[in-house]
């Protein structure tokens, strides 16, 4: 009995995955090269970092980890927060509900493609960082796990200001609303050290400097540090996701 | 045997508003079944809370055997539902739309692209099936949605308005292949504002107004629930002056309308009727053109059961169809 139970239930966790999957592939095919996504994931975290940079003498180890964070987060968030209001508004979100897939099925596809979208950029801005600043990564595997769940824990961001907004352009507006302060006190220009007690308090609060920590430990040797990171940048994904199926459902029920 | 949708009770409420009252029904498998009702009456509602889209205030709801609240996902692989917005993906063609569908109903691929193959045939698109929706008009985007709520081969078909504002031909095809599948055995449950295409598919009508089911029966029994009311058409020569006022005064009749040249009387003694137009044509020096009896149609029964005039529903079904015209992109 139990066992067939296992089967039933490893063979739906299959089967969602495997919608989820669909649905990630669809995102892609669709929204990663929308102009709004080329905007606000791309075009944005660039100019905002060569206003800062340029002309300033910045070492790799404090390069590296703030690029890859702020496009992670510009990148991630926006192509989570994109998909989700056009299909709201375009009714198609409605094509999902129909179709035998829940809704945590649904953020979870969704999240796949916007997760690698800024794992993508991430990784492309780290391999650009490094040899224009002749910066090394020590440990590379786990700089790409930091990558990786910070990623996640920003398209979830992402997710939930889409499903509390009720068009794009409020999510977008409200998003980076949120995101432009998170860059200043997150660590990517200035390292959190260097910040007044009141915004280093703040600064814990999200999970860009998490994620940026997490990268300039895994620039060097690790230390417990980097595993701390993690375990709060999972937090993060957890809450967000949980808090976004929740707002979602709430908002797509007539 | 299981009807395939049972429904008891099913109650919506929205703040102040209760968009669905009470209803209770039941749609035996294979049946053709329709709901009509003006706008604003529960139809869409109903949809919703039958598809696993609403949860319903109160009351129970059961589509092919499962509870749509507590098993809306197995309710869902069971169903096919098409809404009055053709819902697709814009960016993506055909072909790619319905194998995106198909994967979410967990049809293997080589099922899919045999009966995606199938279906675009059957809905005449095969040769646009690489074409990305953005270039089909309003009737080639309902085809492919229609056909996508096909692919898993569903027990139930949910059509939420299907051919409102498509352009006749595509609206024929979807008549016909929808009859055709109700003929194999899916039951179909129809919410339509065009009467006569009620009346030409649906085994069984309920009409539905302020949220409450009001009637429920076949398409002629609800025709002969008129009972002892005919139709009396007549068309002079001329318009006279006040000419309906005149004949609101003289006959004992229920209802008038004016359509064209035809003046469209619902009276209960239809000889008695035919004489004193005769008299009244004769004393106002009008010749009468034409004059015919009729029984009354479905549309009568809409009207009489929602309290529509012919004239509102005519209005109504005239504005969708400007509103929801053929229109690419």
């Amino acid at each position: 009995m139990a066992d067939t139970y296992s089967n039933r239930s490893g063979k739906s966790i299959y089967a969602a995955m495997s919608k989820a999957v669909s649905i990630a592939k669809k995102d892609a095919k669709i929204y990663y090269f929308k102009p709004q996504i080329l905007g606000f994931g791309i075009l944005i975290p660039a100019f905002v970092y060569l206003s800062f940079s340029l002309g300033r003498e910045i070492s790799s180890d404090l390069l590296i980890p703030g690029l890859v964070g702020m496009v992670s987060l510009f990148g991630a968030s926006s192509v989570e927060a994109i998909s989700i209001t056009i299909e709201r508004q375009t009714e198609t979100y409605e094509l999902l509900q129909i179709a035998p897939v829940s809704t945590t099925t649904i953020i979870f596809g969704k999240s796949l493609a916007s997760s690698a979208f800024g794992i993508m950029l991430s990784i492309i801005t780290a391999i650009g960082a490094a040899l224009l600043s002749g910066g090394r990564i020590a440990n590379p595997f786990l700089f790409l796990v930091a990558i990786v769940v910070g990623a996640f824990a920003f398209s979830a961001l992402g997710m939930l200001f889409a499903a509390a907004a009720k068009d794009m352009p409020t999510a977008n507006m409200s998003l980076t609303a949120l995101r432009l302060p998170m860059i200043f006190i997150g660590g990517v220009f200035i390292p959190i050290q260097a910040l007044p007690f009141q915004l280093r308090v703040i600064s814990y609060l999200t999970p860009l400097t998490y994620m940026i920590d997490a990268l300039r430990e895994a620039m060097m040797v690790p230390s417990i540090q980097f595993t701390i990171d993690l375990a709060v940048l999972l937090v993060w994904v957890v809450v967000l996701q949980a808090v976004a199926v929740i707002v979602l459902n709430k908002n797509t029920q007539f | 045997m299981e009807n395939a949708i049972e429904v008891t009770d099913l109650t919506k409420h929205y703040s102040n508003v209760t968009a669905v009252d009470g209803v209770t029904f039941g749609v035996a498998r294979g049946e053709f079944y329709g709901l009509l009702g003006p706008n604003g009456a529960g139809k869409t509602t109903t949809i919703r809370m039958l598809t696993g889209l609403t949860e319903p205030s109160s009351g129970t709801a059961k589509v092919a055997g499962r509870d749509c609240t507590r098993e809306a996902l197995a309710v869902k692989q069971r169903i096919g539902v098409v809404s009055e917005v053709s819902n697709l993906y814009n960016e993506m063609s055909a072909w790619d739309n319905l194998m995106f569908i198909g994967e979410l109903y967990g049809v293997n691929k080589l099922t899919r692209e045999t009966r995606a193959k199938q279906l675009l045939e059957a809905f005449q698109l095969h040769d646009r099936r690489n074409d990305h929706l953005l270039g089909y008009s309003k009737g080639m985007k309902r085809r492919v949605r229609i056909a996508a709520a096909l692919l898993h081969r569903p027990e139930v078909l949910f059509l939420d308005e299907p051919t409102s504002g498509l352009d006749v031909q595509s609206s024929r095809l979807i008549r016909s292949i929808i009859g055709e599948l109700n003929g194999e055995g899916v039951t179909v449950f129809l919410t339509t504002h065009y009467i006569d295409e009620a009346d030409q598919l649906c085994d069984r009508i309920a009409i539905i107004r302020q949220g409450k089911i009001v009637v429920e029966s076949s398409p002629e029994k609800l025709k002969t629930s008129l009972q002892g009311e005919r139709v009396v058409e007549v068309a002079f020569d001329r318009d006279a002056l006040n000419l309906e006022n005149l004949l609101r005064s003289r006959l004992d009749i229920r209802d008038i309308a004016k359509r064209g040249t035809k003046y469209e009387m619902h009276v209960s003694d239809a000889g008695n009727t035919i004489a004193e137009v005769a008299q009244l044509a004769r004393q106002n020096g009008l010749k009468i053109v034409s004059l015919n009896t009729k029984e009354p149609s479905l549309e009568d029964v809409f009207v009489r059961y929602t309290g529509l005039d012919a004239v509102q529903v005519e209005r109504m079904e005239f504005l969708r169809a400007v509103k929801g015209g053929d229109q690419h992109g």
